[in-house]
């Protein structure tokens, strides 16, 4: 069905999407790094500005955008919800003995929410922006260098590829799943704990099953297309560095600044 | 137990969000059909066919059989799993025995009523062993240890399978087929009234495939109403007593396999075709062969009013082959089916060998139902 | 130029797959093989590509032992593949990628990959699908995104794994036409299946059972015998069963394969006097 999935790729011609995977990638290991490192909120706004901009000079609509993170939201819901328990520093809005909710919680709620939405939404836009075969060759060329050192590139990156590849389709298999298991009076939502278990085992059993099918068949047809790994494999699009790529690295360093004015400076 | 669809539409995107973004944005300077091409194809669906469904009406009653036929995208699936409360419509509704299933208490209620069994069910296979997973689903609805153990007894015997030596095994060292009877097992053991049936002989062999529609056959002849999907037409035309065709979510036919199977052309506008014994008879008559107006559904019905015609027509003798009169009992079609009924070494063929002459091909074809269970095994 | 010469293949060391088994494809020939679950045609389709390797025996595609490590990567160049499942043999997320594949495993440079990526979309009638993505296809059309991915390899033979098994009556239609292009365009077609409609469009039919060939002939020979079919648990073609039902109730009519021929049969015999 039509339900966006996470690491789908969306086709469009943008500068961003035009870019060498290589460099997107790297300069996502960047910007996750710059991220973790804003201090205060305003470099936080920074941070959201800057992605923002990045989406914009990507061409990727809002509900696209929001389509892609909203499946791993829950790790963000997660984070605020133990933020804003657990902290406990300033005044106290509310009291339930063990979990109180306090001034330092709500904000380190919103600041790790926001934190890790950008981490998201920074990670989906390089998907969103790359096919998987380009991704994967990003990481193998990124990789090379590790490989004296018994590092195997190659085939990381094709078992990343393969992954990704069969992501949506691990989705749409779990999802069917589900609604067969469902019908068999199945209480995933429901009932005791043991109850949940028996229901989360009829749910992923089956989807196990249905990896190790489709990894022998899998595994087969590319051997009967020649596959072999490693060297002397053509590209369909070999990856060489452009412009864009100057552009994307001057956009990205332009937010380090940011980031650090605001670190510094409040 | 009655179901009825009132003007059911169901929408992928909900509603509210289905205004398209804005197409203005230029930041790069880059050409505006570019950015369209870029926008349509996004996940492969057509803005314009939000809608799986699009107002179905349909109403199912006790006993029924009723037949989906359509394309691949054609709002099969969709609307299957209404009829269990899985999906709830965007619009309309959806009445079990009276009950809004879009209402969670009335889901609960229902619960086993609507029993589904999806495409290849056997992919759903968890437990480890066949028992368990057959248990399963009466397992949720709160039985007694001693219920389940009866009906997970009931469910097996239902398609034919041996209690004893299948109970302990782990599914997954089964056959293909026996395990698509086990999954089949473990919807029945709920003892829906209902039993809605998705392509329930995809990807089986022929003789698997006969043998497991003479079981659905006969499950619908104890009383079950019946929904089944199926690429099939002479399936549809000899099980059901209605078919619905869909066409990109919408109703495009609903009726008798009479009704549905007279509009050739129509359906075949579609894309869909009629049973091969129909869309022969048709050209028959084009061509001036006036046979009845009936649906032909098998080759042996067809045959038997073709020569009927054809005596009438030229008399008793006329035409006929002597040899073919002489042998007449003893074709090489006839040979082969009492061989394949008769001769065939099967435990559950009582009635095989007793093959009269006047419901030869019936019986033949049970027999060869029956033989092919053996084959499963 | 495919040769199977007493070839026995066992998967667990007990029971033969492949139970000395003789067979010769000659270039060009539109081959269909038949059988039920189980009676080894899907092994057999493996071992010409240097899936499989015989336990016994030998099998050659021009000329080249299957037994030769080096040369395997020719072979599968020479002798595609397509699958049952479409899922399982699609390895990219956009067509274009995933029709690339073959080729850039056999290391070409990226214009050449161009233009077999473009070549091998049109011969399959998929033109403009290059950056679709593979998730959003209909399992018709991912089947035919396979074809191209194989036919981008220039091979000289393409094998047909019961390609149709898993997908609809139209997508079942447009890949019968895709290979009959093929077929006419001089391309080696070998087709595993258990559809009548396709063995009917067959140059030979070869029916399997338990690991050997027990008949062989043209269409109209093999599929004709409804007996010998019934026994092998294979369907009959709907001309043939109503041709002999008609035999049956005492009609004088010939045995036919296609529908066509069995209603001029009939016409004619109703015009008779």
């Amino acid at each position: 069905m039509g339900k966006m999935v996470f690491g789908r790729y969306y086709p469009g011609s943008s500068l961003v999407h035009d870019m060498d995977a290589r460099a997107k990638l790297s300069i996502m290991f960047f910007y996750m790094v710059a991220v973790l490192c804003c201090a205060n909120p305003y470099a936080l706004g920074a941070c959201v500005a800057f992605t923002f901009a990045f989406y914009l000079a990507a061409r990727i609509p809002a509900r696209v955008a929001v389509g892609a993170v909203l499946p791993l939201s829950f790790i963000v819901v997660l984070a605020m919800l133990a933020n804003l328990l657990f902290i406990q520093q300033g005044t106290v809005y509310a009291d339930w003995g063990f979990f109180k909710i306090t001034e330092g919680g709500v904000y380190q709620c919103f600041f790790m929410g926001i934190r890790l939405s950008m981490l998201l939404f920074g990670a989906c836009l390089v998907t969103l922006t790359t096919t998987t075969l380009d991704i994967t060759d990003a990481f193998e060329a990124i990789l090379k260098p590790f490989a004296r050192f018994g590092v195997p590139a190659h085939e990381l990156s094709m078992i990343m590829g393969i992954a990704l590849r069969f992501l949506p389709q691990f989705m749409e298999e779990l999802a069917y799943t589900r609604s067969a298991q469902l019908s068999r009076g199945a209480r995933l939502s429901e009932g005791s704990a043991s109850e949940r278990v028996g229901a989360l085992k009829a749910l992923f059993i089956p989807l196990f099953a249905s990896v190790f099918r489709h990894a022998e068949t899998l595994a087969g047809a590319m051997d009967a297309r020649c596959y072999h790994g490693g060297p002397g494999r053509g590209r369909l699009h070999p990856l060489s560095y452009s412009w864009r790529d100057a552009a994307g690295v001057v956009a990205f360093l332009l937010m380090v600044a940011a980031i650090v004015a605001c670190n510094l400076a409040l | 137990m009655q179901l009825v669809f009132e003007e059911v539409s169901y929408a992928y995107a909900s509603l509210t969000e289905t205004k398209k973004p804005k197409k203005s944005r230029r930041f790069f300077g880059k050409k505006k059909e570019e950015q369209a091409a870029a926008e349509k194809p996004a996940w492969g669906n057509d803005p314009a066919e939000k809608y799986a469904l699009h107002q179905v009406s349909l109403q199912l009653n006790e006993g029924d059989f009723l037949g989906i036929c359509g394309h691949t995208g054609s709002g099969k699936s969709t609307l299957i799993q209404h009829m269990n409360g899985l999906l709830t419509p965007t619009e309309g509704r959806v009445l079990l025995d009276g009950r809004d299933l879009s209402n969670k208490d009335a889901q609960k209620e229902c619960r086993g009523m609507v029993g589904v069994v999806f495409q290849y069910p056997e992919h759903q296979l968890f437990a480890q062993s066949v028992y368990d997973d057959v248990a399963f689903g009466p397992r949720n609805l709160g039985l007694s240890e001693d219920e389940i153990d009866a009906r997970v007894r009931k469910a097996l015997a239902d398609v034919r399978l041996d209690f004893d030596t299948i109970s302990p095994v782990s599914p997954f060292e089964l056959s293909g087929g026996q395990q698509r009877r086990v999954a089949f097992a473990g919807v029945l053991a709920m003892q829906p009234r209902i039993l809605v049936l998705d392509e329930p002989a995809a990807g089986l062999d022929p003789a698997a495939r006969s043998s497991f529609l003479s079981l659905i056959k006969e499950l619908h002849e104890q009383g079950l109403t019946v929904v089944m999907v199926s690429h099939s037409m002479e399936d549809l035309a000899q099980l059901c007593s209605r078919i619905i065709v869909l066409n990109q979510g919408r109703v495009f036919a609903q009726g008798t396999p009479e009704q549905v199977f007279s509009d050739a052309e129509g359906l075949k506008s579609i894309g869909l075709d009629v049973p091969a014994a129909q869309r022969v008879a048709n050209k028959l008559r084009a061509r001036g062969i006036a046979l009845p107006g009936t649906l032909y559904s098998s080759a042996e019905q067809l045959s038997a009013d073709v020569a009927k015609l054809y005596r009438e027509l030229h008399g008793e003798d006329a035409g006929m082959d002597a040899a073919n009169q002489i042998a007449a009992g003893k074709q090489p079609l006839a040979a082969s089916q009492a061989a394949t009924g008769g001769a065939g070494k099967q435990p559950l063929a009582d009635g095989a060998g007793e093959t009269a002459p006047g419901n030869q091909a019936e019986s033949a074809k049970n027999n060869s139902a029956i033989n092919s269970n053996e084959s499963l095994a | 130029m495919i040769e199977f010469d007493g070839v026995r293949f066992t998967y667990d060391g007990q029971h033969f797959a492949l139970d000395g088994l003789d067979l010769k494809v000659p270039k060009g020939e539109f081959l269909c093989i038949l059988g039920s679950n189980g009676s080894g045609k899907s092994t057999l389709a493996k071992h010409i590509n240097a899936l499989l390797i015989p336990d016994e025996g030998t099998v050659t595609v021009d000329g080249t032992d299957t037994r030769e490590q080096g040369l395997r990567y020719l072979i599968r160049s020479t002798a595609g593949m397509v699958f049952q499942n479409p899922d399982d043999q699609i390895v990219a997320t956009l067509v274009e990628n995933d029709v690339a594949f073959g080729p850039e495993n056999l290391g070409l440079e990226p214009a050449e990959l161009r233009a077999r990526v473009t070549e091998g979309l049109k011969s399959v009638g998929l033109q403009g699908f290059e950056l679709r993505e593979t998730n959003a296809l209909s399992g018709g059309q991912k089947q035919r995104v396979a074809i191209a991915g194989v036919l981008a390899m220039h091979p000289e033979v393409l094998i047909f794994d019961e390609a149709s098994a898993m997908i609809d009556p139209r997508g079942r239609k447009g890949l019968i036409k895709v290979a009959r292009a093929l077929h006419e365009a001089g391309m080696t077609i070998i087709m595993v299946t258990h559809f009548m409609e396709e063995a009917a469009l067959a140059d030979r039919v070869v029916v399997m059972k338990e690991g050997r060939i027990v008949k062989c002939g043209t269409p109209a020979e093999v599929l004709t015998d409804a007996s010998e079919l019934r026994d092998l648990n294979l369907s009959v073609p709907f001309a043939t069963e109503l041709s002999l039902s008609l035999q049956n109730q005492g009609l004088s009519l010939g045995t036919h394969l296609t529908e066509s021929e069995l209603e001029e049969d009939l016409c004619s015999l109703f015009s008779k006097r």
